[in-house]
């Protein structure tokens, strides 16, 4: 996990819960009891869309997550095998495949920040 | 392009940038309904497989033209981009088994003769998503992979310019990419001899134009006709070893089992190898899966490679591979980079088609029916196929 100070998680927080829905460019994870846990151990590092696209086993997700631990996610080891549970019944083979979006087709626009952002 | 994307410092900046552009310009361009669309200055109409880190794949319609342009460009980043490079403060370094260490500037570099090389980059992991049992990584399609003309010394230039050692085996280059947590770096080597090929560059260009941030800028390693993870971006430092590197993305990274193995069964590191040149591939970029066609004469059309081989033959089959016919390959042509090809197609009546293409290359590599699975779904290679229906 990257070491952002305090006060700089909490604006990341904020930002991604204002940008969340159609128009954000970052993926969400789905609603459960682990979506708010989850979403802090693994998307200081990577948006969920790494996580939403695959298709995989427990076996696989186990061997993922302890990977993920190892390289800096930050995961009480009580919430780690719900955690497994969570991605391997939400992401598991059977799932449909995830689709996509795209980047805009051409050139974008200039847009100027005015007040909110 | 002005904006780099990506970078963890630049992240919250971007992102809130990002989100009010996607708006926009959905709003301006009137993008289909349901098809959402995200705001990558310079990138259009790419597929996100991930948004940060970049991860973009081009779609198999873009394969038309011979030089993919850099707007359609796939980009495929392990780490945050770095968050801005001062061209005047840029130095690479070489150091390692040489007489005598060197520090370049950019200005240095402009010096050495240039060498451009036309060089199909594919990742080694395209076409992942279509490993059944599927394995982890970023799930891609058909598209991670173009064709552009790169320029810039020859890496064996700069290393005869330090003097390397009887003792050089390999050469490691690391790039400046920002890691998170304690993710191992990316940092990954390649042999002397290939290192040493002139074919192997530090390119400064590309298609005629400075790197963009997203492909390197300012500089980046080529290694023609390899897997793209040999191809380092964002180059600082060149290292030369009497070993190859060490870390994650040699062991177990970027390694494909000697033999074929089972999904779920243990593979030891000594039965396997690091990944090195591209297999023999083709893709139909139209028409395209699913399409309903007219009526009449139609063109089946697509690309071609065979990473350090030529691509000799490529075969179209319209009638789901019982069949096969020689499509005519495209004009333009120079060694590590990927042809053209088109077959006239006249369908004799309405309904379901499946169309299949084969290639063929120099050394005698054909295109297999099925991809041989692999833990990590390196180089599928299966024959491309869609699935067409006809009109009455």
């Amino acid at each position: 996990m990257c070491r952002l100070n305090g006060s700089l998680l909490i604006f990341a927080l904020l930002s991604a819960q204002a940008m969340v829905g159609e128009n954000s460019p970052f993926a969400e994870l789905p609603v459960g009891p682990l979506q708010e846990k989850a979403t802090a151990a693994c998307t200081s590092c990577h948006e969920a869309r790494i996580i939403v696209q695959q298709r995989l086993s427990k076996a696989a997700w186990t061997k993922e997550m302890d990977k993920m631990i190892k390289w800096g996610a930050e995961v009480d080891s009580k919430d780690r095998d719900g955690l497994i549970h969570y991605f391997s019944t939400s992401f598991g083979p059977d799932q449909a495949t995830y689709e996509a979006p795209r980047t805009a087709a051409h050139a974008s626009p200039k847009v100027r920040l005015k007040g909110k952002h | 392009m002005e904006i780099e994307m990506g970078s963890r410092r630049e992240f919250l900046r971007t992102a809130s940038a990002g989100a009010l552009a996607a708006l926009t310009s959905k709003t301006l361009l009137g993008a289909a309904a349901g098809q959402a669309t995200i705001s990558v200055p310079g990138k259009e109409g790419l597929i996100v497989r991930s948004y940060r880190f970049l991860d973009l794949e081009t779609p198999v319609e873009y394969m038309t033209d011979w030089i993919t342009p850099i707007p359609h460009f796939f980009v495929r980043n392990h780490m945050f981009e770095p968050a801005e490079i001062d061209a005047k403060e840029w130095t690479l370094g070489i150091g390692g088994e040489v007489d005598k260490p060197l520090s370049l500037t950019l200005a240095d570099l402009a010096k050495i003769p240039v060498y451009s090389v036309t060089n199909t980059l594919e990742c080694a992991g395209n076409g992942r998503s279509q490993q059944s049992p599927r394995v982890p990584g970023i799930q891609w399609g058909k598209g991670a992979v173009g064709n552009a003309r790169f320029s810039g010394p020859s890496l064996k230039s700069l290393l005869e310019k330090a003097g390397v050692k009887d003792t050089a085996k390999h050469v490691v280059f690391r790039g400046s990419d920002v890691v998170p947590g304690k993710v191992p770096p990316f940092i990954r080597s390649i042999p002397i001899e290939k290192a040493m090929d002139v074919d192997t560059l530090v390119a400064t260009h590309m298609n005629g134009a400075a790197l963009t941030p997203h492909h390197g800028y300012p500089a980046r390693v080529i290694t023609p006709g390899w897997a793209g993870a040999a191809s380092c971006k964002w180059l600082t430092q060149i290292t030369v070893q009497d070993k190859p590197a060490d870390g994650n993305f040699m062991l177990p990274g970027y390694r494909m089992p000697n033999q074929p193995v089972k999904p779920g069964e243990a593979v030891k590191p000594e039965d396997t190898h690091s990944v090195t040149g591209l297999a023999v591939k083709s893709l139909i970029a139209g028409p395209i899966d699913g399409a309903k066609l007219k009526p009449g004469s139609q063109v089946v059309r697509g690309v071609a490679w065979a990473g350090e081989a030529d691509i000799t033959r490529v075969e179209v089959s319209t009638d789901g591979g019982a069949s096969w016919n020689l499509a005519q390959l495209g004009k333009d042509q120079a060694k590590y980079a990927w042809r053209l090809w088109s077959y006239p197609w006249k369908p004799a009546r309405s309904g379901d088609y499946t169309i299949l293409s084969r290639a063929t290359d120099s050394q005698g590599r054909v295109q297999p029916d099925a991809a041989v699975w692999n833990p990590s779904g390196y180089f599928y290679d299966a024959c491309d196929q869609v699935k067409v229906y006809v009109q009455a």
